[in-house]
């Protein structure tokens, strides 16, 4: 229950359509009542042949009402769904909002299709929350109390019997059903994300499961997923039947005693002849009202569900992104590293990825990270992005320590290339805009001439993570993406591991050129195109083995010159 | 086979069923009316005691309790009607998104796919649980209540027939726009799960370009978008139960005028047959106030349907696989011919490429980036078919062969494997039809390289990769994909060579792996690494997307300027 509190904040918010609604659905059931009460007497009175006069204003009179609770309808429906589905938009924008500061740590404990299928899937089945859940008993109440204060005037038994129908239908049978809704344990919610999973998986990995032709299995699976969906679906859909029979049987049996009682005290004499049909038609009228009570359950349980799901996930955001650190780092400004004794170790890893690290990569200088795969340079890269804290040491950018440095301040003031780089559905221009959205066309386009690229125009199409483009092309854009940014720190890891020698030399030409005066950190598995850096740093297992300029190094003839030498020999 | 009408006509054991239930229905409304009237006219105008009414009253609670249960009934019928619809639908998708080839798999964005399989699908329901019922409750129900109505008193009857058909004929107009408007809302739909999918896996790029609030900003947007779309399919269904509303009320109006001026004025109408046709007169024209909703309901699936056959229907030029067994003891020859292939129009082409890759060999593809290299592999993998020319393998076309005997021979380790959720164990497992022990496993492992980083995990194999798993990087997934090869023991493997360094000992138990690998296969391969290019029986130099030269290492540095430029710039020589 303590999620759906979250759902009912938003709610809380469009107040406004939600008084409406209560407004105009108030005043739809009430003219129902009245419209059908009325006719009842209408007739009943015409046997008795009254002046004519009469029965015209009443007719007219019935009428105007007919009218009045088809547009209290209209008004009724149009504010409830407004606020609800105005309130789902929300939900679902402030679900990513809570959801982004988690990545990327949020991929390795939840998979893609799922995320989906909560943010679509349950976020849709909330709407049920406010229609189904919230709202019916308010009207039930409302329109309940007020037919039972005018029926008083009529009848003391009738009003009775008609409260006895508000408990049995309002109250005692919801809680039947609740109590075997529980017994049930509808798996809807995992039974549709479990669907959505497999079939992003399916549109994920479809070139590897066709290879390895794991595809008919895979249809296997999602049909069983799909069947396991449907039944469950089918499950609900039959008790939602079951439910209104139920209900719509006490609501009939309960008009049933009032026309039996009532023709009972007629002929004793309690009871005018003339109000009989009347009230056995406001009887059948107000009943339509509790109609919705008996799905109430269902759907109560089904949002609890969904709101469990949902905000699940995103509490642990809130949980863990408690630390604030908001220092902000110089505007514009080459900036000096400094690593001190810095260790770190993954989670459930045995052994240290880093270890007691320390060196000094002066504001404005180049610096090379080289060394074997495995070697920790990545993390290295990780550990100064602030995406992982150290362990044991410190590390500073500029005059702070990282940790207590804005992660958003650092990032937006540095060019980055990942080994992988996403690229998003849309156009290179799209994909561009992402690094600076001020960026002239002609800027773009002198920038993919730097990165070789100008072969494509910024309009060409780019497909789902880039599906279209080779793993070099990948990466020029992504190195042209980070030159358009135009911060003074970069952080390059293995930038042009899929760019032939030629291409990359060019690049490099013109992102040395760009930095000249930054501070640049390149991680690199070549050891081509290294003279030119002021440091090089080789790293292995974890821990940094030499330092020293390309000339120092190969001069010293030590672990950096053997490697050498060994490329020569190994790589093209 | 999206047309919904033509599947609910084949449902023919439920439509009889319901039919039945509507034929009871409708019994049941009348024998109700006629109960309630008489009991209140024997009562109230005749006076008569409360004993003698007690038979009817009996009748009129068992007639309710039925007509209660009639709805359940009819309500369990369509569900079980739209479940079954349901599954088929979503078995044509499935059928249809495993038979793409890999050009189409790459269209569109997967989290639209998804939507078109889940929500779409999910939206075809209200069809056959609401739609299909009501539709044939209404042809059945209103006429039964006309009938009784023509028998009773004839004027009454007459109304209801002059007014009925405005009902069927608004409804029409108004729903006219329906199915087009739900059909843009499951455009919505799709549009938001799209973007929302691509942005989850950008969301560390997007990060780090500080555009994670711009992009908030999009499924913000996105997701008033399809509130506003689904507002208005709501507000036409609104409009439409008012118009209707207003033609019933409209009608009973006069009906009711028509009994009260005879009751009064002209006193030649008892007020039975009155009270009677005035109960009659609103449960007729619910019934058919209810087909309009429902007819609403209806035209939306129909939009979402319309969204599903378009997917259906996207026409992709599969390949059919042939029947002819393909069990090579022996590794395979290859040979291509002329062939040629274009992503799309004006997008980038192989072109004419010719050449001979005998069996048992070693074949290396070299050339710049954006040069074909890993389209050439996808062709002879048999994963895209050729627009021109053809593919052998040994003496027969790849396309005659039966396709999963193909790839249970062919080894193929790209550049970006997916790793699926689940266990290193199970990934490296997943190539293989046969019976695999744990110790089979570990031995791939070892041979792919990965050993160490297996002892370095607290789980080793057993450590979950993939989504909700541990992240690997580029390298660390390939040596996964090599695994894979190495417990598949192929004839033919292709393969995206790494690029990434590793470290030497690695790069020495791959060296030896691999050449223990291509003893029994025939092996082509995307290289990078100077080893694999001295190694191999015959390279391949690609250029913007032509084959211009092929030959030993040796010939071709002597023969081929271009590519002696290309190999001392990668060796850090000054070219």
């Amino acid at each position: 229950m303590i999620h759906l509190k979250y759902v009912l904040k938003e709610i809380v918010t469009e107040k406004k359509d939600i008084f409406l609604s209560v407004l105009f659905g108030y005043l739809a059931g009430m003219t129902a009542i009245v419209l059908f009460g009325a006719s009842g007497y209408l007739v009943s009175k015409a046997a008795l042949a009254p002046p004519l006069y009469t029965l015209a204003f009443l007719i007219a009179g019935v009428k105007l009402m007919g009218f009045f609770r088809a547009l209290s309808r209209y008004g009724e429906r149009y504010f409830s769904h407004r606020a609800t589905f105005t309130m789902l938009s929300n939900i679902r924008a402030s679900f990513f909002q809570k959801l982004e500061p988690l990545a990327p740590r949020i991929f390795q404990k939840y998979r893609s299709g799922d995320l989906l299928a909560r943010i679509v899937g349950d976020v849709e089945s909330l709407q049920n929350f406010f229609l189904r859940v919230l709202y019916p008993p308010i009207l039930l109440i409302l329109v309940f109390l007020s037919t039972i204060f005018f029926v008083v005037f009529y009848s003391w038994w009738i009003a009775v019997l008609l409260f006895i129908g508000l408990i049995l239908t309002g109250l005692i049978i919801p809680a039947w059903f609740t109590i075997r809704q529980k017994k049930m344990e509808s798996r809807i919610r995992e039974a549709r994300a479990e669907l959505s999973t497999e079939a992003t998986e399916l549109l994920y990995g479809f070139l590897d499961l066709k290879i390895y032709q794991k595809l008919k299995g895979k249809e296997a699976q999602l049909t069983n997923a799909s069947e396991a969906y449907i039944f469950e679906q089918e499950l609900e859909g039959k008790t939602a039947m079951f439910n209104h029979a139920i209900n719509s049987m006490a609501s009939f049996t309960v008009s049933w005693l009032v026309l039996t009682v009532g023709a009972f005290l007629v002929t004793e004499g309690q009871l005018d002849g003339v109000f009989l049909a009347m009230l056995v038609m406001i009887s059948l009228t107000m009943f339509e009202n509790a109609t919705p009570m008996a799905v109430l359950p269902d759907h109560l349980e089904d949002n609890r569900r969904a709101a469990e799901r949902l905000y699940s996930v995103v509490e642990e955001s809130e949980a863990e992104t408690g630390s604030s650190s908001s220092k902000k780092i110089p505007n514009k400004q080459a900036l000096a590293i400094e690593f001190e004794k810095v260790s770190y170790t993954f989670p459930e890893e045995r052994h240290p990825a880093i270890q007691d690290v320390s060196f000094h990569l002066p504001a404005g200088s180049k610096t090379a990270i080289v060394g074997p795969s495995g070697s920790g340079k990545s993390t290295l890269l990780q550990l100064l992005l602030g995406i992982s804290d150290p362990d044991k040491g410190e590390i500073y950018v500029g005059d702070s320590e990282i940790i207590h440095i804005s992660k958003e301040d650092l990032w937006s003031k540095t060019n980055v290339v990942l080994q992988e780089n996403h690229f998003f559905y849309g156009t290179i221009r799209e994909n561009l805009l992402i690094a600076d959205n001020s960026l002239t066309d002609e800027t773009m386009n002198s920038v993919l001439n730097k990165v070789e690229l100008q072969q494509f125009s910024l309009d060409d199409q780019v497909l789902e993570k880039a599906e279209n483009f080779s793993g070099g092309e990948k990466q020029r854009l992504a190195i042209a993406r980070a030159m358009l940014k135009g911060e003074r720190l970069w952080l390059l890891d293995e930038p042009a591991s899929s760019i032939d020698a030629l291409t990359e030399k060019y690049i490099y030409a013109h992102l040395l050129h760009q930095a000249q005066n930054d501070t640049l950190v390149l991680i690199s598995h070549r050891l081509t195109g290294l003279e030119k850096m002021d440091q090089i740093i080789i790293m292995e297992q974890g821990k940094m083995i030499e330092a020293g300029t390309y000339k120092e190094l190969m001069d010293k003839k030590s672990y950096f010159y053997h490697m050498k030498q060994i490329e020569k020999d190994v790589l093209m | 086979m999206t047309d919904l009408k033509a599947i609910a006509k084949q449902q023919k054991i439920e439509r009889v069923m319901l039919a039945i239930i509507a034929v009871l229905t409708g019994t049941m409304v009348i024998g109700q009316a006629y109960l309630f009237v008489s009991v209140v006219d024997s009562i109230f105008l005749q006076g008569l005691s409360f004993s003698d009414v007690l038979p009817s009253l009996a009748g009129l609670l068992v007639v309710m309790i039925v007509r209660a249960a009639l709805t359940y009934w009819s309500g369990r019928t369509g569900v079980k009607m739209a479940a079954k619809v349901k599954a088929d639908f979503r078995r044509s998708l499935l059928r249809k998104f495993t038979r793409n080839p890999i050009q189409a798999s790459f269209k569109g964005q997967s989290g639209q796919k998804v939507s078109v399989m889940l929500d779409a699908v999910d939206e075809i329901d209200s069809y056959f649980s609401q739609y299909v019922p009501q539709v044939i409750q209404s042809s059945i129900v209103p006429l039964m209540i006309i009938g009784t109505a023509f028998y009773f008193h004839t004027p009454t009857g007459v109304i209801m027939l002059i007014t009925a058909p405005f009902i069927p004929v608004f409804m029409a107009i108004i729903g006219m726009k329906t199915k087009d408007k739900s059909e843009e809302k499951m455009e919505e739909m799709a549009a938001f799960s799209g973007k929302f999918l691509d942005i989850l896996q950008g969301l560390t790029t997007l990060k780090l370009f500080g555009e994670a609030g711009r992009q908030q900003e999009k499924i913000r947007t996105s997701s008033i978008r399809f509130r506003d779309a689904t507002m208005e399919v709501l507000k036409l269904a609104f409009v439409s139960s008012l118009t209707l509303e207003f033609i019933s009320m409209l009608s009973i109006g006069i009906i009711a005028l028509e009994v009260g001026l005879r009751l009064i004025v002209f006193e030649n109408i008892s007020f039975f047959t009155a009270f009677f046709v005035l109960v009659l007169a609103p449960e007729f024209y619910t019934a058919l106030k209810d087909l309009g909703s429902a007819f609403h309901t209806g035209r939306g699936s129909m939009g979402a349907a319309d969204k599903i056959t378009k997917e259906l229907e996207e026409k992709e030029n599969t390949v059919e696989w042939g029947e002819q067994d393909f069990s090579m003891s022996e590794p395979p020859s290859i040979s291509l011919k002329d062939i040629s292939f274009r992503y799309q129009e004006n997008g980038f082409s192989l072109e004419d490429i010719t050449v001979e890759l005998p069996a048992n060999q070693q074949i290396a593809v070299v050339g710049r980036s954006g040069s074909g290299k890993t389209t050439l592999l996808y062709l002879i993998a048999g994963l895209i078919p050729p627009e021109k020319g053809r593919i052998k393998v040994e003496d027969k076309h790849l396309y005659d062969y039966v396709e999963a005997a193909w790839f249970q021979q062919l080894s193929y380790i790209s550049q970006h494997p997916y790793l699926f959720a689940g266990t290193i164990a199970d990934n490296i497992a997943i190539g293989v039809e046969k019976e695999v022990t744990r110790t089979d496993v570990e031995r791939a492992a070892e041979q792919a390289g990965i050993s160490g980083l297996l002892h370095s995990l607290e789980q080793g194999l057993d450590t979950a990769i993939g989504e909700a798993g541990r992240g690997l990087s580029g390298g660390e997934m390939q040596r996964v994909a090599l695994a894979r090869a190495f417990l598949k023991n192929p004839s033919i493997i292709l393969f995206d060579e790494p690029t990434t360094g590793l470290d030497l000992e690695t790069e020495r138990i791959l060296q030896h792996s691999i050449e223990e690998l291509a003893k029994n296969s025939t092996v082509i391969t995307v290289a990078h690494r100077l080893h694999t290019i001295k190694n191999a029986d015959k390279i391949l130099f690609l250029d913007k997307g032509r084959l211009i030269a092929q030959g030993s290492h040796q010939e071709l540095l002597i023969n081929t300027p271009a590519y002696r430029e290309m190999v001392t710039a990668q060796q850090g020589g000054g070219a």
